[in-house]
């Protein structure tokens, strides 16, 4: 447990130190809120969860992308894959849930007749699922330029695919439009609880890819034999 | 430069020369008196401390740099037959290696020789295509380049690297300040890793190899970017490490004098010799 957070410590302060990305993440999901807020604001309120998810995504692939250098290093001083992937997980979940708390209010206090409760539901499986997207995609797409396209790409189908479609399933954040379709329009629960068992399965899935990824890559070759100093 | 500062830069030069500390206090002492009975500025009176020591050690014969050997402990890396070859060009042809406590290796050659490809082998960080890595006890590594977070301080470093060895923070962090002190630096708190100079940032690197004593260490040309007195300190404390019954491996272009080790493998020819 030490381990773990410890990592999750260490990657808290390097995300801090990033101020200026830090203000990026910030007022991405914003600039997304904001497009749509004059016209449609039941849309806007979509917007807004994807800006967030497209922002802790963004951090998740360069925070993973960057970490790649040494966790080969603190593998070797005693670290295991999954300390180091649920360490970095928590941070950004932490960061995640820091940035969500203002565009909930925002929210609360800017759009009436709306289900708050299933807004922060959004925002909660978001942050969950969008950190080890992230993460997954810096484990498949080692440079960072290409994660960014893929994560680019990815968004905008998520914006443009009809959410009926079921080819838009396989999209990592339809839950969010099947969510907020139950909490703007109030429809009736069979959307909330799509989108429950698609946001669920989805962090399950993406969590257990990058744990499963992290100790392939930094398992104990076999040519190496470790024994005990006599 | 003020006598006081002048006289602790050449008790320092002193010691990087290899000369003893009862001749280097005398030699210390004698330009102390020298000063105060002259009431001469001691750059103009001896010139700088390197040089006025260098001068000194010339004086006494040259040092012996070369510790006192000891008896080798156990084995503590033990390399069978490793190969590997990158799209099809053969880097290593069966290389052995068989390191003790209390050894050093030195692993040379010519640039693409593979010799850092060997030491990620050793440390598991990379898989050969043939052969067997036996290793006695717990490894640290120092890579050439790129082992250190750019936006943690030379301290964080220490409480990550730690917490990994099973170190409690107050007592990762009063090791890796001993062990920066050693290479006459004192790590400022707020420094990020990223403003770092180059050989700054090498210090930090072999100071996280060193964290919890691991019974192997594997360095990869640790020094680049030192200037000469860190280059000197970085081999006195190889040297102390290896007292203490450390085994090492030291990847290294620039063998001279200075370099005493007990073990020399050139990946050039791939053949294995002793010192």
């Amino acid at each position: 447990m030490t381990k773990t957070c410890t990592v999750a410590e260490m990657a808290l302060r390097e995300i801090a130190r990033r101020r200026s990305v830090l203000v990026m993440l910030l007022l991405l999901p914003l600039t997304f809120y904001l497009s749509r807020r004059g016209d449609h604001l039941g849309q806007s309120i979509r917007f807004l969860c994807l800006g967030l998810g497209w922002a802790l995504s963004t951090a998740a692939l360069f925070a993973g992308s960057a970490a790649r250098a040494i966790e080969p290093r603190l593998r070797l001083c005693g670290y295991r894959g999954h300390h180091l992937v649920l360490g970095r997980l928590a941070a950004l979940w932490t960061v995640g849930a820091t940035l969500s708390l203002p565009y909930f209010l925002l929210i609360r206090f800017d759009q009436h007749d709306v289900r708050y409760g299933a807004v922060a539901l959004i925002m909660a499986i978001t942050v969950v699922v969008a950190a080890p997207f992230g993460l997954a995609l810096s484990a498949a797409l080692p440079r960072e330029l290409e994660g960014t396209l893929v994560l680019l790409t990815v968004i905008g189908l998520q914006m443009m695919m009809d959410p009926a479609g079921t080819s838009s399933r396989i999209l990592p954040f339809w839950f969010s439009r099947e969510i907020g379709t139950y909490a703007v329009d109030h429809t009736d629960s069979g959307y909330l609880e799509r989108g429950l068992i698609h946001g669920a399965t989805f962090a399950v899935v993406l969590t257990a890819l990058v744990v499963a990824n992290s100790s392939i890559r930094l398992r104990q070759r076999s040519h190496l034999q470790f024994s005990s100093p006599r | 430069m003020n006598p006081q500062v002048w006289l602790a830069a050449l008790a320092g030069e002193l010691s990087r020369h290899g000369i003893g500390p009862d001749l280097a206090g005398h030699v210390v002492a004698e330009a102390a008196a020298h000063l105060r009975d002259s009431g001469e500025a001691p750059l103009s009176a001896f010139g700088p401390p390197a040089a006025y020591a260098a001068a000194v050690a010339d004086s006494v014969g040259g040092p012996d740099l070369r510790p006192p050997r000891r008896v080798p402990g156990a084995v503590r890396l033990n390399v069978r037959g490793v190969t590997k070859r990158y799209r099809r060009r053969p880097v290593l042809t069966g290389v052995d290696l068989t390191v003790r406590a209390g050894e050093i290796a030195a692993v040379v050659g010519a640039n693409g020789c593979g010799k850092s490809t060997f030491l990620r082998i050793c440390a598991g960080l990379a898989s050969p295509d043939r052969g067997k890595v036996y290793v006695n006890g717990t490894v640290g590594y120092c890579p050439q380049d790129s082992g250190t977070c750019g936006f943690l301080t030379p301290e964080e470093h220490f409480v990550l690297i730690g917490a990994g060895r099973g170190m409690p923070r107050t007592a990762a962090l009063r090791t890796g300040r001993a062990n920066a002190a050693a290479l006459d630096w004192s790590p400022v708190s707020a420094t990020q890793a990223r403003h770092l100079s180059g050989g700054t940032r090498q210090k930090l690197n072999l100071i996280m190899a060193r964290m919890g004593e691991p019974d192997v260490l594997l360095l990869d040309e640790p020094y680049q970017g030192f200037d000469r007195g860190t280059y000197l300190d970085f081999w006195h404390e190889v040297w102390r490490w290896r007292d203490a019954g450390k085994a090492i491996v030291v990847v290294t272009h620039l063998l001279n004098q200075l370099d005493r080790v007990d073990i020399v493998l050139d990946l050039t020819s791939t053949k294995e010799r002793v010192a």
